[in-house]
């Protein structure tokens, strides 16, 4: 892996970090994800889904399995998708997008009635909308960042 | 070729469920969770927060003067009036002392505090609860379910921790459950919150019972994690409801969640002292400011404990420990004060650990 990939994932996961404190309910790591299976070798999406599903479900409230699930589906999309569009489509990204919005809503559903918990369901319908507008836009920018990182000459 | 996906879709689902019922009934992987994921927030945040804490009150101390002068005046005025409501208030407590001895009551809990910054509200995706997370956790002697205050009232409970932070469960939260009794009327029930943004409600409250508006609740101490006698919330209106046994109440939290930047954890007395005292926990009494520890109960012992001269009054703790979240919104009334109102601690002892065997329930509070 590049020094210049491991500066940008670093950086990348504390910022998400960062603005999921600004804006709860949304994640910000996922594009990320989605970048790292498009751009990097198959090992960098393995860790770097560890690592968040990780600081994910440590910041959460629910019991572990959300982000198992979560990460999970958001893969299997992804895989999916791909066979039937073009995977750096910005259309795809916003179907995706939908998807996450959609899943986001179902799964803290399921999950909190799991627990015997309630939530405000305006809260999480809005979470969901944000999800869904945000995960598109976030991976333009990402991918266009990532594009102009340096080449590292020394590489094999 | 779908045969084979299909069947690896059974076993991972096979998997997933297993880990998850498996995580339900240990807790294994959410304490791993803990430990790694809200670690790694916490030191992430912890720094951003503190420049931006820092850079605010320079604003507010050099930049802000207008109306300083009128706030100097009623500053005044308000210790005037705390100054004589000390007084009256330790005359009362000396006669406290002196019934409790003559009906050899025995002596409630002393519990201490300790004060911890906010690092960041409700965080992530999978934060449905109403939540805030704190910078100290078990290296500091926190436990599953220790009762967070400000100076106003309760704040509410531990949920969950990681050696150096935690999630609190705010009183606001439509799952959180506390028992309370009105401070006058001394009228139980149950207050559930009702999510954000929302009053919060009384619950079972019978018709007829007496209920003012206005009146502070308190902790009741039933549940075995609030001291008793602690302000959560002032009544805001009564009603009733068709054909229901009970009233209606509605109560307003003593604070402003979005606007919390330190908060104190309470402790039962000696065992958490000295467990912070082996761990090092130090950094209580740090620069972040509102950290020193010091007993919030029993006047008397607390005096002893801090080292003051107890002039056998019920307000030791203000002196060691400047109230944190000094900025909370809502001014408490001199009734409600956490500081020196000095509640009382529930009589019963919870083993340790019995906290971290709660864990899976520890959202119910109260019985429902």
């Amino acid at each position: 892996m590049r020094p210049s990939s491991i500066v940008f994932w670093v950086v990348f996961t504390i910022s998400g970090t960062w603005l999921q404190s600004v804006l709860p309910g949304v994640d910000f790591l996922a594009p990320g994800f989605i970048l790292a299976m498009q751009e990097e070798k198959w090992t960098v999406p393995v860790w770097l889904g560890l690592i968040w599903l990780f600081i994910q479900e440590g910041t959460g409230s629910l019991a572990f399995g959300t982000g198992l699930l979560w990460y999970g589906v958001l893969a299997g999309l992804y895989f999916f998708g791909h066979w039937l569009f073009e995977a750096r489509n910005f259309l795809f990204m916003f179907i995706l997008g939908l998807c996450l919005g959609t899943m986001h809503f179902l799964l803290i559903n399921v999950m909190v009635v799991l627990q015997d918990w309630t939530i405000p369901l305006q809260r999480l319908m809005m979470e969901s909308v944000l999800q869904t507008l945000i995960f598109p836009i976030e991976w333009g920018l990402i991918y266009l960042i990532h594009q102009h990182l340096p080449v590292n000459n020394h590489a094999a | 070729m779908p045969q084979r996906i299909a069947i690896g879709l059974l076993i991972g689902l096979f998997l997933y469920l297993g880990l998850f019922t498996w995580n339900i009934r240990t807790g294994y992987v959410d304490t791993l969770a803990s430990h790694t994921g809200l670690e790694f927030a916490r030191w992430m945040l912890a720094p951003g927060k503190w420049v931006h804490v820092q850079a605010t009150s320079f604003l507010n101390r050099y930049l802000y003067f207008v109306g300083i002068r009128q706030e100097n005046d009623l500053l005044r005025q308000e210790l005037d009036a705390a100054k004589v409501e000390l007084s009256n208030l330790r005359e009362d407590a000396t006669e406290v002392e002196r019934l409790r001895r003559l009906l050899s009551i025995s002596p409630p809990q002393e519990w201490t505090r300790q004060g911890a910054r906010v690092v960041s509200q409700r965080l992530g995706p999978n934060a449905a609860l109403e939540t805030l997370l704190i910078d100290k956790g078990s290296a500091s002697g926190v436990n599953i379910n220790t009762p967070v205050v400000v100076p106003a009232g309760v704040v509410g409970r531990v949920l969950r921790l990681s050696p150096n932070a935690a999630t609190v469960l705010l009183v606001t939260d439509s799952n959180s459950h506390i028992p309370v009794v009105s401070q006058t009327n001394r009228t139980q029930g149950i207050l559930k919150g009702l999510g954000p943004d929302h009053d919060l409600t009384m619950q079972y409250v019978p018709q007829g019972a007496p209920v003012e508006e206005g009146e502070i609740l308190v902790t009741s101490g039933l549940a075995d994690i609030f001291p008793k006698g602690l302000p959560v919330a002032k009544v805001t209106k009564i009603g009733r409801s068709g054909s229901s046994l009970f009233q209606v109440i509605d109560a307003a939290p003593l604070f402003a969640p979005r606007q919390l930047e330190e908060v104190a954890l309470l402790f039962r007395g000696p065992v958490a002292a000295s467990r912070n005292a082996a761990a090092g926990a130090a950094p209580a009494a740090d620069a972040a400011g509102p950290a020193a520890v010091g007993p919030i109960v029993k006047p008397a012992k607390g005096h002893a404990k801090t080292g003051q001269p107890a002039p056998s009054g019920v307000s030791p703790a203000p002196a060691p420990a400047p109230a944190p979240a000094a900025t909370t919104a809502h001014p408490a009334s001199p009734a409600a004060g956490i500081g020196p109102g000095a509640p009382a601690g529930p009589h019963q002892d919870v083993p340790e650990g019995t906290d971290v065997k709660r864990h899976r329930k520890s959202i119910r509070t109260a019985p429902r």
